[in-house]
């Protein structure tokens, strides 16, 4: 499942299971390249992971909050708890392992 | 008309690789040698023949007997000479390396123990660019003899070479960037000055003569970056990247040095898990920043320099299994502490922070440039630039007892005005005899030591001054410095003319090993054919060359930009990334454009078969280049 960040539900939705958050901005390239890559691994995965995107610019508190220093910036929750994370675009290899990591 | 109406190809051109060009030089040389009559006296003098080192010539002519021949570069005093005899031959071809910028260049020729036969010849030199760049050098011709100082670039001043009383004798005139090293034949081992990935990362290695004849390239799969060492049996260990990680300067591969395939892949993540631990510079992409490999031979060992772990981390060369770290130990996992030291000694121990070109010396001591950069594993007490310093620092290690001992240090003393937060290097020549280098310097126009580093600085303030400082220190005290106007990334100290060597071998050089596959980007994103030409506002341009081309482009930050390759059989996508991203480190800003909406884009040919038509999608709108590419 592949969603955009609502704000509320945050906290509640990476506390359980295997959560990609995309940090992300609308003015960068590599996030739109991106975005594409995880619209590609959605349908690939399904209901396995889910993915949620972080407007960079909106969410300065989340992104205080998870010491987020640029974008795009992939982190991989496993209920709750930072797995993994990557800076800048990622082809969909490197993504998936990251997603199989914590399956 | 409209940008978008311009119906015109790109620009295109094809670079000769430098080996190319040279063997063709070399070849038009050596035929007009063959056609005419050159004796001693009336010899074939060709300037800067390899087109690198425009303060070197070559001399060519015959002699009815087989005659040794000597030749004295004179300098402009008596101690500025450089000597060479050349083995016995009937025909001649004498690298003449150590000119003088700007300068009627007087060169003695005569037949070995023949003194009295001398002829001299005049080579009058252009002005070269570095010759400008020496601010002083402080030494004596006693000590110096005739070797030079070596320095390799880090911005856009290319590599010099400087003598006892400060003149430049070698300049060259091509990028060719990290580390310098001499082999036993006197050959040097340069990295190449074609760039195969922003933003430093190299096609390979020259082996080359100071002269500038290039004998081999060895290509390194993914981009040759920082350092290499040459094994006991000749091949050598290069630094490369973790490509299929996401990540960079991470791995080394051992290459063989006849064929210059790699051998041996050593993935650093397999001893040291990313993240453990974080220097100031730390990011998740560079997480290592490997600068640094040392072999040594007495423990089988390679140590490897990890700026962005503030460690010098040493592994068996067979098993790749951990023997240990020098680090401050704080703030590792727990698992690493096992292989971490203790400090002991009189109480002037340092640990290093973002440390650059570790080796062992023969005694089995640890050497390197402590850039001192941040000086501390917790943010909390980093410094700040205009109170840092950097130090070249020798510790004793007592892999038994886990100990460590400061046995040494120079520039800690000197405060910020030695302080280099990047590059660097340090050299052993004997016990009390070192070399230090500081490379990095930089100075904001208020005379702050800068916190950016100096390709960044560059750019960004036009009063900045970079500097470099070159010291060598026996049993502490100073022999020499040198202090040059720029950036350069390590010094080394050999003599022009090796006394072992060759100095010049004829013949074509060698392109060994290979490139590797360019990563595509395995996502076709949907465009509309426009049916048109990229429009002309963005200055595109192809250089082709044997083995990968590069794609230059102006586009606005943000654009969605991908380069296509089409042939009958298949489709290849790369994307370009039209993002400003500032790196924690940058150790050569040789490459770097001065406009940041400046896109390179390197594609090797490697896994291309036959023609490729080059297209372009941006934002959604798809172009043609009307540039088709060969394989």
């Amino acid at each position: 499942m592949l969603k955009e960040l609502v704000k509320e539900e945050f906290t509640q939705d990476i506390a359980k299971g295997a959560v990609l958050v995309d940090f992300y901005s609308s003015t960068c390239s590599p996030c739109k390249m991106l975005a594409f890559i995880l619209k590609d691994i959605e349908k690939t995965l399904g209901d396995q992971v889910t993915i949620i995107k972080v407007n960079f610019e909106e969410n300065p508190d989340l992104i205080e909050e998870h010491k987020v220093e640029g974008y795009p910036t992939l982190v991989m929750f496993k209920d709750g708890e930072e797995l993994s994370r990557k800076s800048g675009l990622q082809q969909k290899p490197v993504i998936i392992k990251m997603i199989e990591e914590a399956l | 008309m409209t940008a978008t109406m311009v119906k015109e190809k790109i620009g295109y051109q094809f670079q000769e690789h430098l080996i190319e060009k040279q063997a063709k030089a070399e070849y038009a040389m050596l035929n007009e040698f063959a056609k005419g009559e050159f004796t001693m006296e009336n010899p074939l003098i060709k300037y800067n023949p390899y087109i690198v080192n425009d303060l070197a010539a070559v001399i060519l002519f015959r002699t009815e007997e087989e005659t040794a021949i000597t030749v004295r570069v004179k300098g402009k005093t008596k101690e500025g000479d450089f000597y060479h005899t050349f083995p016995r031959a009937k025909e001649h071809v004498l690298p003449i390396v150590g000119l003088y910028s700007d300068y009627e260049n007087k060169i003695e020729v005569y037949p070995y123990q023949q003194s009295d036969k001398k002829v001299v010849h005049t080579i009058k030199t252009p002005e070269v660019a570095g010759a400008k760049l020496v601010e002083s050098m402080d030494t004596t011709p006693e000590f110096m003899q005739d070797n030079v100082i070596f320095l390799c670039p880090a911005v856009n001043d290319f590599a010099i070479a400087v003598d006892y009383a400060g003149d430049v004798r070698l300049n060259y005139t091509v990028p060719m960037v990290w580390d310098i090293k001499r082999n036993p034949n006197g050959n040097l081992l340069l990295g190449s000055q074609r760039l195969m990935k922003m933003p430093y990362f190299v096609s390979g290695i020259y082996e080359m003569s100071p002269v500038g004849k290039i004998y081999k390239e060895y290509r390194v799969p993914h981009g040759y970056h920082h350092d290499q060492i040459t094994l006991p049996n000749g091949d050598i260990v290069a630094l490369n990247c973790d490509l299929d990680n996401g990540t960079v300067e991470d791995k080394a591969v051992v290459i063989d040095k006849d064929t210059g395939h790699v051998k041996r892949t050593i993935t650093f993540s397999n001893f040291i898990k990313p993240g453990s631990q974080k220097s100031g510079s730390w990011s998740d992409e560079d997480w290592f920043h490997c600068n640094a490999v040392w072999y040594d031979e007495h423990s089988n060992s390679l140590t490897f320099s990890g700026r962005h772990i503030n460690a010098m981390v040493n592994i068996d060369f067979d098993t790749e299994e951990l023997n240990w770290i020098i680090s401050d130990p704080e703030g590792w996992p727990e698992e690493y502490q096992q292989y971490m030291f203790k400090p002991v000694g009189d109480g002037d121990f340092e640990w290093q922070y973002e440390q650059h070109a570790n080796l062992i010396t023969p005694l089995g001591d640890v050497m390197c440039f402590d850039n001192h950069h941040f000086g501390a594993q917790n943010p909390d007490n980093y410094l700040a630039a205009n109170d840092s310093y950097s130090r070249g620092v020798k510790y004793r290690i007592d892999t038994e007892k886990m100990e460590i001992e400061q046995l040494w240090q120079y520039g800690k003393e000197r405060g910020k005005e030695f302080f280099s937060p990047y590059i660097c290097n340090v050299l052993y020549y004997n016990e009390g005899h070192y070399l230090t280098h500081s490379g990095g310097i930089a100075f904001d126009g208020e005379g702050n030591a800068s916190e950016e580093l100096g390709p960044f600085a560059q750019l960004d303030d036009p009063n900045v001054k970079l500097n470099s400082i070159t010291v060598e220190t026996i049993n502490d005290k100073k022999m020499l410095e040198l202090k040059v106007n720029s950036n350069y990334y390590r010094a080394n100290k050999f003599t022009l003319y090796a006394k072992d060597g060759n100095n010049l071998s004829l013949g074509k050089g060698q392109l060994l090993g290979s490139l590797g596959e360019t990563p595509q980007m395995d996502y076709d994103i949907p465009a509309e054919d426009t049916g048109e030409m990229l429009p002309a506002k963005h200055e595109a341009h192809i250089t082709d060359e044997v083995d990968m081309f590069t794609f230059e482009s102006k586009f606005e930050k943000g654009q969605l930009v991908m380069l296509l390759l089409e042939s009958d059989q298949e489709t290849r996508r790369y994307f370009i990334s039209t993002s400003k991203g500032k790196r924690g480190a940058m150790c050569t800003g040789t490459f770097l454009p001065d406009d940041d909406r400046d896109t390179r884009t390197i594609v090797t040919k490697e896994g291309l078969h036959g023609e490729y038509q080059v297209k372009l999608i941006i934002d959604g709108m798809k172009y043609d280049t009307g540039i088709t590419i060969r394989a």
